[in-house]
């Protein structure tokens, strides 16, 4: 008679299995976010390292009294309400004329997901350049045809376009290869029986092809919006917030907070509201799917 | 036998060895291998005299460097020195962060405490204590591409300097003659072209200050002064009426022939080597006021929570004594007077004539150090939405300045 049973050790090995990751789950994901929580009711100043219990102060200040919280928190929703729409529909439409092969199919796909594992710093760089004021080749191109381009990253209203913009396309590719995973797994046989059945691209499209992404879409959709409302290097390169803190949204004023004005205690704060509106979001989108199926 | 003994004297030698090895950690900004190479050759000089030492420099980017800094002070891993600019050493005096090295300086006669400049001490120093030695008293001056102002034919700063004609006014003409916009080249151009983002301050304060004006004074915001107003007004023109100076979201660069003139520091202009013009320097165009030079200054601190904090005080003043800022002056030039009243001074850098250098030694005797303030983050971070406003055409100057005044206002 073994002194440990079989199920017993089938647990240990399993949870010896599991240790390496859940140990790492704990240490650098669980553990910070709950200190970020006991932070957050903290005046905790990083370069003296003196540290005050202060409560619920720290949301009180940014949720009433700070005006740039505001500001800032209407930049995020604005950056996120531009950006998840473009992203996926542009991503749904690529991955409709990428999906069929034809010559030049993996050219393409290779050209649009290419931003995806170009370095952030480059892509902001080579965009910087590209929406300078009266010489940069945006403002040229447009000019050719009788437009006279704004100074794309310095007018408050244009640069939040010109950062959606820039960072659609530095990421919709992945969505793209997402939606082409997602189209190639519905079975032609649904599509082909609804032509024979007489039914329009449009009917094909509305009724097959889009309840069957749905899955795909909600993913898609979650990920993206998460992704948005924490965006950071892409403002901090492009625009630095500016102009006038048109572009600067929750990720970049946490960071200002915390790393140069030293107030640790008030970026955490900041980064738990920014969690549950997130959450919340997420959980919308959740609820968003069951209405869907 | 012989052999144990022998392994364990040579164990007992090396366990000796390293309790008393100690390290020298000290972070800079620089990555410059002219500079880096200089620095390692003052600390080989240290560590030959102090036997078991080793220091090692520990670039941080210069964007990141506050940042960085402040992280490994927090995270319980200080380095033992650094270098630490003047718009951060009000925060860092005040937070506690610093070593008092007054007692290492003042009680050795050798080391002649008194010849620094008292005026290049101010921001390092509370009461008796001492916190930092400036080892970058670094004016801003006009640099100019002398080629150029050679095909325009007109007279090079130099020669207005001489003729007593040198002002921010005949700058304006000279950048206006000298733009051709729609070739992408300017007039001028603010220091490293980033005269609208991190670098307003270094871009306007010379100005402003040969206007009359200052930033602020005795807790009161001075932007709003007509003499700033001023000063800020000639500015814009050369922007968006002259569109003599690279304007806002344009990239055109003083080094590859993108612009005529631009001001900067000698320690940030050593791509004049790949120049492929020839270049001149001219001390800043003065104003109503006359000349208002311009100081950025940069000190070397030990760190009160480093792990070594008697040997770092002793490296501080071995790397500012007189013969060592004397080295370093080629590149960074010293607070001390006697350095910079030496010939020596004169010939330390290659790359600048004596007449050059007899211009930085100047401008650094004339000069006023850059603003700085304890809560100087949070006034940037207030200037700096509503200084964008400033930088469009038909923006109204008076109005903008004010409300960069309130903005500041409550942190002063």
């Amino acid at each position: 008679m073994p002194i440990i049973s079989l199920r017993c050790r089938e647990s240990i090995t399993g949870w010896l299995f599991v240790s390496p990751t859940l140990a790492g789950f704990l240490i650098f994901f669980f553990g910070p976010l709950i200190a970020v929580f006991g932070y957050s009711a903290t005046e905790w100043n990083l370069l003296t390292q003196e540290t005050s219990f202060v409560g619920f102060e720290n949301y009180t200040d940014a949720l009433t009294e700070n005006q740039d919280f505001w500001l800032v928190f209407r930049n995020s929703l604005v950056f996120a309400a531009g950006l998840v729409p473009l992203n996926m529909v542009m991503a749904l439409s690529l991955a409709m004329a990428l999906s069929r092969p034809f010559a030049g199919q993996v050219l393409f796909r290779t050209i649009f997901f290419a931003p995806v594992i170009t370095a952030a710093v480059a892509w902001a760089i080579v965009w910087k350049f590209l929406l300078q004021g009266e010489t940069g080749t945006v403002n040229q191109m447009l000019a050719i045809v009788g437009i006279d381009g704004p100074n794309w990253l310095r007018e408050p209203n244009w640069a939040m376009v010109a950062v959606i913009v820039t960072r659609v396309l530095k990421t919709v590719g992945l969505n793209m290869i997402l939606y082409i995973a997602a189209l190639q797994s519905i079975p032609r046989d649904y599509t082909e029986a609804a032509l024979l059945e007489g039914a329009s691209r449009w009917q094909i499209f509305g009724r097959i092809i889009w309840p069957l992404l749905t899955p795909t879409t909600l993913v898609i959709m979650i990920v993206t919006v998460v992704g948005s409302l924490k965006v950071f290097d892409h403002i901090y390169l492009m625009t630095g917030g500016g102009p006038e803190n048109g572009t600067m949204v929750l990720a970049f004023f946490i960071y200002e907070q915390g790393f140069e004005f030293f107030n640790v205690g008030y970026a955490s704060a900041l980064a738990v509201i920014m969690f549950f509106l997130i959450v919340a979001l997420t959980g919308l989108q959740l609820r968003l799917k069951g209405g869907l199926q | 036998m012989i052999k144990q003994i022998v392994l364990a004297t040579a164990l007992t030698a090396f366990s000796i060895s390293m309790a008393f090895a100690q390290d020298l950690r000290m972070t800079v900004w620089t990555g410059s291998d002219a500079h880096l190479g200089m620095l390692n050759d003052i600390a080989e000089e240290f560590e030959s005299t102090h036997p078991g030492v080793t220091v090692n420099f520990e670039t941080i980017p210069f964007s990141d460097y506050v940042r960085g800094l402040t992280l490994q002070l927090a995270g319980g891993n200080p380095p033992d020195l650094g270098w630490l600019l003047e718009s951060s050493a009000p925060i860092f005096v005040d937070a506690g962060v610093l070593l008092d090295v007054s007692d290492k300086l003042r009680n050795d006669a050798a080391y002649n405490f008194s010849d620094l400049s008292q005026s290049a001490m101010t921001l390092w120093q509370s009461s008796d204590a001492i916190y930092g030695i400036p080892f970058s008293t670094s004016p801003y001056l006009t640099y100019y591409n002398a080629s150029m102002f050679s095909s325009a034919g007109i007279a090079t700063p130099n020669q207005m300097v001489k003729e007593g004609s040198w002002t921010w006014e005949a700058l304006r003409i000279a950048a206006k003659k000298l733009s051709d916009p729609a070739n992408g080249v300017y007039g001028f151009q603010s220091p490293d072209g980033l005269g609208y983002d991190s670098r307003i301050m270094h871009t306007l304060i010379p100005i402003v200050r040969s206007y009359g004006g200052e930033a602020w004074v005795n807790g009161k915001c001075g932007f709003d002064s007509p003499e700033a107003i001023q000063a800020i007004t000639l500015y814009h023109q050369m922007i968006f009426d002259d569109k003599s100076t690279v304007p806002p979201g344009e990239q055109a660069n003083f080094f590859t022939g993108g612009a005529a003139m631009t001001i900067n520091q000698i320690s940030r202009v050593s791509n004049l080597d790949e120049a492929n013009f020839e270049w001149g320097l001219a001390p800043l165009p003065s104003g109503p006021s006359g000349e208002s030079p311009t100081i950025g200054q940069a000190a070397i601190v030990a760190f009160a929570r480093g792990q070594n904090t008697e040997l770092a005080a002793e490296f501080l003043k071995y790397m500012t004594d007189t013969k060592n800022s004397a080295t370093m002056a080629q590149f960074f030039p010293t607070a001390r007077k006697s350095v910079l009243e030496g010939d020596a001074f004169l010939n330390s850098n290659s790359a600048f004539s004596a007449e050059q250098i007899q211009i930085v030694a100047d401008a650094i005797s004339k000069g006023g150090v850059l603003p700085s303030h304890p809560a100087y983050p949070q006034i940037e971070a207030a200037m700096r939405p509503r200084f964008d406003a400033l930088w469009q055409a038909d923006a109204v100057i008076p109005s903008v300045m004010a409300s960069v005044c309130r903005a500041i206002q409550p942190l002063l």
